[in-house]
């Protein structure tokens, strides 16, 4: 039998959800007018997916296409997870009252086909359909940051992520290919029945290939060096896509990284460990000194995921089981307490994107302050929120790999970051300010800042529940 | 090394046919040049100039929606040769695989982008 089987193709029901409500929108763009049915198809499509994502794994993990993806419980939990940051930022894209510039239709559209990727991106476990899934994801992204083509800032950062991102899809092929002449096949599995037998000769080529890899992944979940296109594409795109950026592109890398460092590369743990304890290091330096500065709320929060990427990566180089469950909590919490903060910044649109529009919102709108404070709280690590929960699995897990030294550089960049957090709770509670407040936020955007902090709070005090169900390949 | 007669023929053939065309062309024909009928034939184009200056912007996007449809002749090829073995399920998957580039093609009618204006 060649080619896919019906069962093949019953394993991809979330992501053929996706792609047919997709198509629809293509063929409806510019049949009807597509504002807010664009946006209720996306979030009703995203809520399909994830239904279809819990049904599917609950026999196990099911291998399809010729053992190019799998369906288990490590997919599925990012696969819901993408789901979720679809719908928030579907409805936060709603919500927003400057859109005028954008097609509704292609806009969505853009969305779903890039969670598509992210989704197939969790369930590869072949590094051909992961190259294929995550530039999937990335072109559809390209396309998203430069989608107010009337905006010069969007053109220029559409570009410059453009220029960074083929670069790095290039390493990354680049990489794949070495592995291929070295193990004479791309599947994760052969990969790692290959690579146990490896002759020392061929050793230094082993290292290319997985710094390659690894580099090519980084550029995904945007850690240092790889980080650059991240102030500058965030800060050019709209504040959902931003967020969606922010969101999604480091999730889909870290369940991409996980599976890759923890299959495929399983018998190079000693060198895997060596350049993701690099990697992390300086993400969590660089990203905290450089957020010092920002006072663009976008470029702040840019610095502040590169920061975090450092943080999810502790979990990763453990290369135990339990680590990479800290890191999937931690993406998955980081997903919703940044969306969160993105989503504040959407609500208060009118007041502009600066530090400044958090000035005397405490006195204005409280509860909005309140909110606000939150996924604050939540970035730097403060207990009870679900940014405490998450920052305490992954350092715990370095901890327990050995890295002390690494730990401490965690906490102290914790430290560094939390004046940077607390700065805007300063500006929102012990200043004060004219500027015009929105009397209500749009329904969509409420809806999504609401969800965002229930998980953020909820996370917080019942970890354990997410914990458990972040289960590693 | 018989084999290769028809072959040393068929070049001898070609290059005597054309050397007669030109022959008979540059004798027989008519001689009122222009200097539009010297210049070499480019498609109505200029054939060298500087990448300066402005350019229809049209012809790009002619040209890109070109390749997006001419790839997926690409890809009907190899299905062609082996669409037997593939069965159904080849006969299928190429159905969707032209579905979704019908569904871009409408997209770009709907958008009017092959509309020469």
């Amino acid at each position: 039998m060649i080619g896919p089987t019906v069962a093949d193709m019953a394993l991809l029901m979330p992501e053929l959800i996706l792609v047919g409500v997709a198509l629809i929108l293509i063929l409806a763009a510019r049949r009807i007018r597509t504002g807010q049915v664009a946006s209720t198809s996306t979030i009703f499509a995203a809520g399909a997916a994830a239904l279809a994502a819990a049904g599917a794994a609950s026999s196990g993990p099911t291998t399809g296409f010729g053992d190019m993806l799998v369906v288990d419980g490590y997919s599925q939990f990012f696969k819901l997870l993408i789901a979720a940051t679809l719908v928030l930022v579907a409805l936060l894209s709603a919500g927003r009252r400057d859109g005028q510039g954008v097609p509704r239709g292609e806009y969505f559209v853009l969305m779903l086909l890039a969670a598509t990727g992210m989704m197939l991106a969790a369930s590869a476990t072949d590094l051909i359909p992961l190259y294929l899934c995550l530039e999937l994801m990335t072109i559809c992204s390209y396309a998203l940051v430069g989608i107010r083509t009337e905006r010069p800032p969007s053109n220029e950062a559409a570009i410059k992520y453009f220029l960074l991102g083929s670069f790095a899809s290039a390493l990354l092929l680049f990489g794949i290919s070495l592995i291929y002449g070295l193990t004479g096949t791309t599947a994760y599995a052969g990969i790692a029945a290959a690579l146990t037998g490896t002759a020392s000769s061929d050793q230094p080529f082993v290292l290319v290939a997985v710094g390659l890899v690894a580099a090519g992944l980084a550029f995904k979940i945007a850690v240092v060096p790889f980080h650059t296109w991240a102030p500058d594409a965030y800060e050019g795109a709209s504040a959902p896509v931003a967020g969606f950026l922010a969101a999604g592109s480091k999730a889909v890398g870290l369940a991409a990284a996980g599976r890759v460092f923890f299959v495929a590369f399983g018998a190079e743990a000693p060198v895997i460990s060596i350049i993701l304890v690099a990697l992390a290091a300086l993400s969590m330096v660089v990203g905290s000194i450089m957020v010092l500065p920002q006072t663009d709320m976008k470029r702040l929060l840019a610095y502040s995921s590169i920061a975090h990427a450092g943080y999810a990566l502790l979990g990763l180089l453990a290369g135990t089981p339990e680590g990479v469950s800290a890191t999937m909590t931690y993406a998955f919490f980081y997903v919703f307490m940044t969306l969160g903060a993105f989503g504040m910044l959407i609500a208060l649109g009118a007041r502009g994107e600066t530090l400044d529009a958090f000035k005397g919102l405490a006195a204005q709108r409280p509860g909005a302050a309140a909110l606000m404070l939150l996924f604050l709280l939540s970035l730097t690590g403060i207990p009870p929120t679900a940014g405490f929960a998450a920052k305490f699995a992954v350092i715990a897990s370095a901890v327990a790999a050995g890295q002390i030294t690494l730990a401490v550089v965690a906490v102290v960049c914790s430290v560094i970051t939390a004046f940077v957090y607390m700065r805007v709770v300063v500006f929102m509670y012990m200043q004060e300010s004219d500027l015009p407040v929105p009397a209500h936020f749009p329904a969509a955007v409420s809806a999504a800042l609401a969800l965002a902090a229930l998980v953020t709070l909820v996370g917080g005090i019942f970890p354990g529940t997410v914990i458990a169900w972040a289960v590693s390949p | 090394m018989s084999d290769y007669v028809g072959i040393v023929t068929i070049f001898v053939l070609a290059a005597g046919i054309t050397g007669l065309m030109v022959l008979l062309g540059s004798t027989l024909g008519k001689k009122n040049s222009t200097a539009v009928k010297l210049a070499p034939f480019e498609c109505g184009k200029e054939p060298f100039a500087l990448p300066i200056g402005n350019l229809a912007i049209k012809f790009y996007l002619t040209a890109i929606l070109f390749i997006l449809f001419d790839v997926e002749v690409v890809f009907l090829y190899p299905w062609a040769v082996i669409y037997r073995r593939l069965g159904v399920v080849g006969l299928v998957e190429m159905g969707v695989f032209l579905g979704v580039l019908v569904v871009g093609y409408i997209y770009v009618r709907d958008n009017g982008a092959l509309e020469w204006r």
